[in-house]
């Protein structure tokens, strides 16, 4: 007998390549309504997804595209949570500075702002490193309200 | 249709940009060589018309970020007009609202005082 699950989810494993950024943004924009958010909030997690896989692709894995990025969207009553694993170089959250918009403001450069939008369009952004696996984690939640 | 095409086309001394499509990290090199290209020709009053910009992620912001500061040396500005929901959502996030003046529409934004209108 296959084992019931509590939550509908599904997976999918892209290249760790740029190329395939507008496909899974569009893949969480459309999951985020089917989870029953409206179309704004949609918009924005979408962003934020684009903002944890480029991060992955570009800095975990230094752009190298030979690797894999593994996203896995559960849909629960309470929320849709976005799972990001791979295995490059990990964010340590205790490590983790936000930047200061108004710092940004008053010095212009490029660059940090993707986890500021993360955080600001998500209600939790966790990053945490699987030791038995040896992969990383982004795990990504809006509720549902 | 290709993720993002760009136009520009000239308005009095205003350079207008009109991006179209999606601006994230893969695409972000055509809008970042567009918008230099246009610094380098000495071209230092640009407005960005976001009408057909469906998205943008920081790596686009960081392209606008990276060139404001050497704009401004020459008197110049960067100004974005006909922003979606969402593109403003990101910028006003941000904060970025209080960075860049932003116009409903093209026409108000080149008769601005920063458009030299």
């Amino acid at each position: 007998m296959a084992a019931k699950v509590d939550h509908a989810q599904f997976r999918l494993i892209i290249p760790s390549q740029t190329r395939y950024l507008n496909l899974v943004t569009g893949l969480a924009k459309r999951a985020s309504v089917v989870a029953g958010l409206d179309d704004a909030t949609a918009a924005k997690v979408s962003i934020a997804v684009d903002e944890a896989v480029t991060n992955v692709i570009l800095h975990a894995y230094g752009g190298e595209g030979h690797h894999s990025v593994e996203l896995e969207l559960r849909f629960t009553p309470q929320a849709l949570e976005v799972h990001i694993w791979h295995s490059g170089q990990g964010i340590r959250e205790d490590q983790l500075v936000l930047p200061d918009p108004s710092e940004y403001i008053k010095h212009p450069r490029k660059g940090g702002l993707g986890l500021l939008l993360m955080s600001r369009f998500m209600d939790e952004v966790r990053f945490r490193a699987d030791e038995d696996s040896g992969r990383n984690e982004c795990c990504l939640i809006k509720k549902i309200s | 249709m290709a993720d993002l095409s760009i136009a520009v086309r000239q308005a009095g001394e205003v350079a207008v940009v009109l991006p179209a499509g999606f601006i994230n990290a893969h695409t972000v090199r055509d809008f970042e060589a567009a918008l230099e290209g246009l610094v380098q020709g000495g071209q230092y009053r640009i407005l960005i018309n976001c009408r057909d910009l469906s998205y943008i992620s920081s790596a686009g912001l960081g392209a606008i970020m990276g060139l404001i500061e050497t704009v401004r040396e020459h008197g110049g500005d960067i100004l974005l007009s006909n922003l979606q929901d969402n593109v403003f959502a990101i910028f006003d996030t941000l904060g970025f609202t209080q960075l860049y003046r932003v116009f409903p529409d093209e026409s108000q934004a080149l008769a601005s005082p920063e458009a030299g209108g």
